[in-house]
């Protein structure tokens, strides 16, 4: 069944449109990411032009986010304190991403950008990940129970000034470089169309020693509410979120989130780590391939921003 | 526009023709709706005696469409230190988003050289006449953009499409994409007979969204920040739905 996207200006299938949704849905409720780093390459690979798929990915993850953040806030699991620095700080982030992202679209180099970026992006964390968790699972495997929580070990970081107490996650630290992460995930996220909880979990993790009990649901709180502000900001600047698109990856999103989340619970922590750091390996080799593989057609075109009719 | 402008102006130009050309689409209007999947118009058209002489034929024929106007940029990926990104680029203002050509046989064979530059007939002359640029870069970038719009189908070459039904009677059916871009379309008709122009007709419909597909696109544009704050509250609605429906 055909169905008419009228900001993108074509029509797709809606079982395709609601099953890619609800795919890429089940592998965020598993990871507790967005998925936006995966929905957003495969709609463009389907057709629709970048700037649409970017700018409406953002209403989904925002959907496929809020059960999750629900469910944590229920049980407690948000740092409200934490997440409120951090939703300020990505905003900023978020603004700055939407107005690089029209620069680059009119410069040419939006395309090479995003590769070079996902790239960069995700083999660093797919990496990081990937060697975290072997090295939990052969600890593991000798018999050595690794505590939930990262031993505090003091780094530069915590010399700097204007420390806060964020009571929920036992932490006394500098606020500077929790602004500072979520300027950048706020960036990151509006010009990539992602959500930035494949940067922000291990950021939190590693560099801000959150413990695991509110780490995801501080995370899904922040993408939450930043794809919130980026939703409303590219349909004021872009003007190309297409609420039809959104909405049927939303309900496919959603729905396959809730399956995701139960098949979560018969995986270990370390294995579903390994799991999605593969996973975002796989994506940034792809990317990686198009910059270095020769394309099968060197010619691209384009429509300019402002060339369609009103 | 302005291409639209020297038809008609031409068309005023033309002497008191032998023929005269009598055509209809069947819609003047194609309306999108949710379920839109591309679109199929008929066009009839009769040649008919003038003011002076008979209609006798055989008679050509070659239906252009022109959809609307758009800005568009054709790139090239070249490799530099072994990254392929793109290093060169031509604009392309006021180019087609969409252009059909539909002919009773081989346009090289039922029409001469000269009335085809003149009408811009060939999809090539639509990108070298509105290329930023000039000579051969413009000429690489016309042809690679004419086979990048004949491959996504909004560029149709069909030299057997017209169909006689009589002597002087024809008949087109014109197929638009589901991707179709939203605008005026012109149509113009030309009859040739032993390889000249004998008369032409320009005639239009267009394509625009309807019901809801029109008001969401409308809201979209006239008051964007309400438009993305529905999105918001859409998003939110429906994952929190979800949460409460599969609670249990």
């Amino acid at each position: 069944m055909q169905i008419y996207l009228p900001i993108a200006e074509l029509s797709m299938n809606l079982f395709f449109l609601v099953g890619i949704g609800g795919a890429v849905g089940f592998l965020s409720g598993l990871f507790g990411v967005g998925g936006g780093f995966l929905l957003t390459p495969l709609l463009i690979f389907s057709g629709v032009p970048s700037p649409v798929a970017v700018a409406s990915v953002t209403g989904q993850v925002a959907a496929a986010s809020t059960s999750g953040a629900l469910s944590y806030y229920r049980r407690g699991g948000i740092d409200l304190h934490l997440a409120m620095y951090l939703i300020l700080a990505s905003t900023i982030g978020a603004m700055a991403g939407v107005a690089t992202f029209s620069a680059l679209r009119s410069a040419g180099q939006l395309d090479l950008f995003i590769s070079v970026s996902y790239l960069l992006l995700l083999g660093f964390v797919g990496t990081l990940m990937m060697v975290e968790a072997v090295r939990t699972m052969m600890r593991r495997r000798q018999g050595i129970v690794t505590p939930d929580r990262l031993p505090s070990q003091h780094s530069w970081m915590h010399g700097l000034p204007m420390r806060i107490r964020f009571k929920k996650s036992r932490l006394y630290i500098s606020v500077l470089p929790v602004l500072a992460i979520g300027v950048f995930i706020g960036w990151v996220g509006a010009l990539l169309g992602v959500g930035g909880g494949f940067i922000l979990v291990p950021a939190l993790v590693y560099l801000l020693r959150v413990p695991g009990n509110v780490v995801i649901g501080t995370s899904l709180l922040q993408v939450v509410a930043m794809m919130c502000v980026t939703t409303i900001l590219q349909a004021l600047t872009s003007q190309s979120v297409d609420i039809m698109l959104a909405f049927c990856l939303m309900v496919g999103g959603t729905i396959g989130a809730q399956f995701g989340a139960s098949a979560g619970k018969y995986l270990r922590g370390d294995q579903l780590r390994a799991l999605l750091a593969l996973l975002v390996l796989a994506v940034a080799i792809r990317f990686g391939l198009t910059l270095v593989l020769p394309p099968s057609d060197p010619f691209s075109m384009a429509v300019l921003a402002g060339g369609l009719p009103q | 526009m302005k291409r639209w402008l020297l038809a008609l102006l031409m068309l005023a130009a033309a002497p008191a023709a032998a023929e005269t050309l009598v055509s209809t689409l069947s819609n003047s209007q194609v309306l999108i709706t949710s379920s839109f999947d591309g679109a199929t118009l008929s066009m009839f058209g009769s040649i008919e005696p003038g003011a002076e002489g008979t209609a006798e034929g055989p008679y050509n024929i070659v239906v252009v469409i022109t959809g609307p106007l758009q800005s568009r940029v054709a790139r090239i990926k070249t490799s530099n230190y072994g990254i392929w990104s793109n290093t060169d680029q031509v604009t392309f203002q006021h180019f087609p988003s969409f252009y059909a050509v539909i002919s009773s046989g081989k346009l090289d064979a039922i029409a001469p050289p000269d009335v085809l530059a003149q009408y811009t007939v060939l999809p090539e002359d639509q990108a070298r006449t509105t290329a930023q640029a000039t000579g051969l870069k413009a000429e690489r970038f016309s042809l690679e953009l004419v086979r990048m719009m004949g491959e996504e189908g909004h560029f149709v070459m069909q030299e057997d499409g017209v169909r006689f039904l009589s002597n002087n009677a024809y008949a087109v059916n014109l197929q638009l994409p589901s991707d179709v871009v939203n605008g005026r379309f012109l149509v113009r008709t030309l009859v040739l007979k032993n390889q000249q122009l004998v008369t032409e007709r320009t005639e239009s419909f267009s394509v625009r969204k309807s019901g809801f597909e029109n008001f969401v696109f409308v809201a979209s544009r006239q008051q964007p920040l309400l438009y993305g704050i529905v999105c918001v509250l859409l998003a939110l609605g429906t994952g929190w739905l979800a949460g409460v429906v599969f609670k249990r």
